[in-house]
């Protein structure tokens, strides 16, 4: 084992469908993720990082391959992965008929942190997102970007030192999204280890420490920004995703 | 499973539901209000309609070729015609003429008509009439009333039944009057004095009545109250995106499921008793007149059991609507499935209704039904302690395993995420069949009981051949031919080692004798009605049918063809699931379970243990159709010679096992395993059949 967070051997998930036959939505991914840093998993929709991230977070199982985090592997230790991650997608919604102080509280409970110090976590979360004004309306009182606050902060109710975020700030106005982006980078300064998707490229430019770039279920290069400029001759990352989308389709 | 777990989890689904206005509404409010209304509303509506009944003025026509006496007859049963009614409570009758009564009748001009008869007509028509021909014997030339009525019109059917009542009546005093003219020694009224005496007391009168329908009722409760949040939870948790949230977190999906159903259950509960203590309210300030006759009062101690004995109920109720939420894709489809699953679990609760059914029969097993039946003993005050505690735990364990089910969804990503992941499922042919197997002898034990129950011919060899040639047939051809299976694997078409033979003799007579002793020993625990032996011995060994008749339709067909079912198609489809012991018990279980009789499903499935173990052992199906064949032939032979299998000492059985045992000791000299089992016992050398075993891709 290496002493990443989170580490991809191989990672492979194949679909069938009555149309297209046998569909390899993820195939042989590697990649590694260390605390305190954002890798960005970029790519074009269809390209397969929900699908890997959701093997990630256990709701799909894989194929093949095998995936550590924190050293539980996903077929493993499921249970143990999954105190270890918090994950946010757009199909993980919120409970709309209770507060974002209870939905914290709810999620700290049910990932096992110490009960003697949830109400501590919860205050806590609260200040750090501003949720102090709506913390105890309905969710489904909110508006879009309260609820992507709440949600967020609802995958750090238990603390856990992987995050897995998966397009977070779509649909999300400039401001909100900047905000967002903003807190993203705090959690790293806090040392978490974070898997980030997206498919906007100025986002993964800002955000990422390390860029994995996947098209057609498989990573094509996993580097810094700089590297990979460097390897592409390339300056902007539109231009090098275009670089290695054609190169591998050649 | 952690308590905190399912702790969290029941009272975020709690919390949710209470603060959802619409669904409290309408799974309680509405159900408080609406409830008594309508008891009330059809208590009044049938009060009033029996008081219209009662006093209806009914106009009708009298036809045919003796009128005038029929009209003198009526005139004594309708004494009030067309006058002033003595009793105002009572219908009164009017003739009126008619050109055309039928056209009358059906313009309702009138709403029947009486058409008197003469013998010679009456005779001419039982004598068109072949179904009634009959009556001509006993038909003493009486002059004939025939009352004309349509049975779509209850104003109709209520009048013509008044006035038949009334001509009973009035022929009855006639016919006295004429004994006693004749010179009958006494009245004929006095002729015996019939008195009627009830001696079972108001509550068991009262408990029969209620228990009856008191499961039926409160199950019905429980699905509309226990519906709304279930149906929610799974398949609106799915849709709302909430449910892949849940699944993300450090909850396990005995947690969720434990907690959901616990909290359903719950719901379940509590409505139902809203919905009885506000019934009770209701009947005890007699706003609500059930019925004259329905009154129950029950004791605080037989309404806690009741309660106790309702918990698995509701818990299994709440099962398996969280089955048909977790396999809903969508909250629609969940609602769609809720009137199937409503249906399946109203069925069994109508078990009371069935004459003389008692706990102390198979129906202790069937979940729901069992409970149904508990309920009714208790309020009828015929508790029998120990079977209601075994009905109890029955339907508390289907309940768990209906949990296990629903828990089980929660692990397929098919079903959470939607993705199409199946290999099995795209590629079909063996690989399906191998996770399709269960499903399919499921679904062909539910045809089997539908065929058995009603399709039967009278002569034995017939129904032998249709029960059991054609349709145990038919169930593995058709499995073979859905899957694409190799016929020849599937159904283990394989020479077996020689040596194997000697083990087939000498072990079926020996297997007879030791399943006889078991069924003995089983009969002390679930002893089988002496009638039903005497009848079950009638039906198998019928007279006028030669002997071998008899065995090639009760022994060699079903020695061949079940055991292509059973140790060829079953045991093909889960050899690779279970290891090569359990797989054998597995399918002599099946087996079992397939002889409907409760009293031989022990005794068969111990049999079919042993043949899917011959199976396993050597690979091929054929020692197994031996050993089937000269097991039935050697028990329909004795039993036509009058030998009773049962009546052996504890050394006939003690030497019989000592035969078996030298018998599968042969068989294990000369196995040669059934290839592509799971694990694998040790084989005695290379196995001739292994290489033509057809690879097949991983499940």
């Amino acid at each position: 084992m290496s002493a990443a967070s989170v580490r991809i051997e191989g990672l492979t998930k194949v679909f069938y469908d009555d149309s297209r036959g046998e569909v390899r939505a993820v195939d042989d991914v590697h990649v590694e993720c260390a605390s305190g840093e954002i890798l960005g998993l970029l790519g074009a929709n269809g390209a397969g990082k929900t699908t890997t991230l959701r093997m990630l977070s256990t709701v799909l199982t894989p194929t093949g391959g095998c995936a550590w985090v924190m050293g539980h592997e996903l077929r493993e230790a499921p249970q143990d992965v999954r105190l270890s991650i918090g994950f946010y997608s757009a199909s993980t919604a919120l409970y709309p008929k209770i507060t974002p102080r209870e939905t914290l509280r709810f999620f700290a409970r049910v990932n096992r942190y110490p009960p003697d110090r949830v109400e501590e976590r919860v205050e806590l979360l609260i200040d750090r997102f501003g949720l102090s004004e709506y913390a105890d309306s309905r969710v489904e009182k909110l508006s879009s970007g309260m609820k992507q606050k709440v949600s967020i902060a609802r995958t750090l109710a238990h603390d856990p030192p992987v995050l897995i975020f998966d397009e977070p700030t779509v649909a999300l106005d400039v401001l909100n999204a900047l905000e967002l982006r903003e807190i993203i980078g705090q959690l790293r300064d806090d040392g978490k280890a974070i898997i980030f998707s997206t498919h906007v490229m100025s986002e993964a430019e800002q955000l990422c420490d390390r860029i994995a770039i996947i098209h057609n279920g498989r990573i094509l290069a996993c580097d810094t920004l700089d590297g990979l400029r460097g390897v592409t001759g390339k300056h902007y990352l539109e231009e090098i995703f275009v670089h290695f989308a054609r190169d591998s389709e050649a | 499973m952690r308590g905190t777990g399912v702790r969290a989890i029941y009272g975020l689904e709690i919390r949710s539901l209470l603060r959802d206005r619409r669904t409290v509404f309408v799974s309680i409010v509405l159900p408080v209000v609406l409830m008594p209304l309508l008891l009330l509303a059809s208590s009044r509506v049938e009060r009033s309609r029996q008081q219209r009944e009662e006093s209806r003025h009914y106009k009708y026509a009298v036809v045919g070729s003796d009128s005038t006496f029929m009209l003198e007859l009526l005139g004594d049963s309708v004494r009030r015609d067309g006058g002033e009614p003595a009793d105002s409570a009572a219908p009164t009758f009017e003739t009126v003429p008619t050109t055309d009564a039928l056209n009358d009748l059906e313009s309702r001009a009138i709403e029947f008509f009486v058409e008197s008869l003469g013998p010679e007509e009456w005779r001419a028509f039982l004598a068109e009439d072949t179904a009634r021909a009959d009556e001509l014997e006993d038909f003493h030339d009486t002059p004939v009333a025939r009352v004309n009525f349509r049975s779509n019109r209850r104003s109709s059917s209520v009048g013509a039944r008044q006035l038949r009542t009334r001509l009973a009546e009035i022929r009855r005093v006639r016919r006295d009057s004429v004994l006693v003219e004749a010179g009958f020694p006494i009245h004929p009224e006095n002729l015996a004095t019939l008195d009627v005496r009830n001696v079972a007391s108001a509550v068991e009168v009262a408990g029969a009545r209620l228990g009856r329908m008191l499961t039926l009722f409160v199950v019905l409760l429980m699905m509309a109250g226990g519906g709304v949040l279930a149906t929610d939870t799974l398949a609106g948790e799915k849709e709302r995106g909430t449910l892949v949230t849940l699944l993300t977190t450090g909850a396990t999906r005995a947690e969720i499921i434990w907690a959901k159903l616990v909290a359903v259950t719950s719901v379940a509960l509590v409505i139902v008793l809203i919905q009885i203590v506000n019934l009770w309210i209701y009947l005890g300030l007699g706003l609500i007149d059930v019925s004259s006759g329905f009154s129950v009062s029950v004791a605080p101690a037989t309404a806690l059991v009741l309660f106790v004995l309702y918990v698995p109920v509701a818990a299994l109720a709440s099962g398996i609507l969280l089955i048909t939420s977790a396999y809903a894709k969508t909250y629609k489809e969940a609602q769609l499935l809720f009137m199937p699953a409503m249906i399946g679990l109203l069925l069994p609760t109508l078990a009371p209704f069935l004459p003389e059914v008692s706990l102390s029969s198979a129906i202790v097993l069937v979940p729901l039904a069992n409970v149904a039946i508990a309920a009714r003993d208790v309020l009828v005050g015929q508790a029998n302690w120990l079977m209601i505690g075994i009905a109890w735990l029955v339907t508390a364990a289907a309940a768990a395993y209906a949990g296990r089910i629903a828990a089980r969804a929660l692990e397929d990503e098919n079903l959470v995420a939607g993705a199409d992941s199946d290999r099995a499922a795209f590629l079909g042919g063996p690989a399906l069949f191998r996770k399709r197997v269960l499903h399919w002898f499921v679904v062909f034990w539910a045809v089997k009981i539908l065929l058995e129950m009603n399709i039967a011919f009278d002569d034995i060899r017939w129904t032998a051949l249709f029960h059991v040639g054609v349709v145990f047939l038919a169930a593995p051809l058709l499995m073979v031919w859905h899957f694409k299976l190799d016929i020849r694997e599937a159904l283990a078409l394989r020479a077996p080692k020689a040596g194997v033979w000697l083990g087939v003799v000498l072990g079926a007579p020996a297997a007879l004798i030791v399943v006889t002793g078991f069924f003995q020993l089983v009969n002390l625990v679930l002893p089988m009605p002496r009638e039903l032996l005497e009848n079950f011995g009638q039906a198998i060994l019928p007279e006028g049918i030669p002997v071998w008749q008899i065995v090639i339709f009760l022994s060699v067909i079903p020695g061949i063809v079940e055991e292509l079912t059973f140790r060829g198609a079953l045991l093909h489809g889960l050899r690779r699931r279970f290891s090569p012991v359990v797989l054998s018990l597995v399918v002599g279980g099946i087996f079992g379970f397939f002889h409907f009789q409760i009293f031989r499903i022990p005794s068969t499935a111990v049999l079919g243990v042993i043949l899917a173990g011959i199976t396993v052992l050597t690979g091929s199906i054929f020692p197994a159709m031996l050993w089937h064949a000269i097991n039935n032939a050697l028990a329909l032979y004795l039993g036509s010679e009058g030998v009773d299998l049962g009546g052996g000492t504890w050394m006939t059985y003690a030497s019989a096992s000592v035969a078996l045992a030298l018998a599968l000791w042969i068989v294990w000299l000369n196995r040669s395993l059934y290839p592509d089992l799971k694990g694998q016992l040790p084989s005695r050398g290379a196995h001739e059949h292994s290489n033509s075993a057809r690879p097949e891709p991983p499940g």
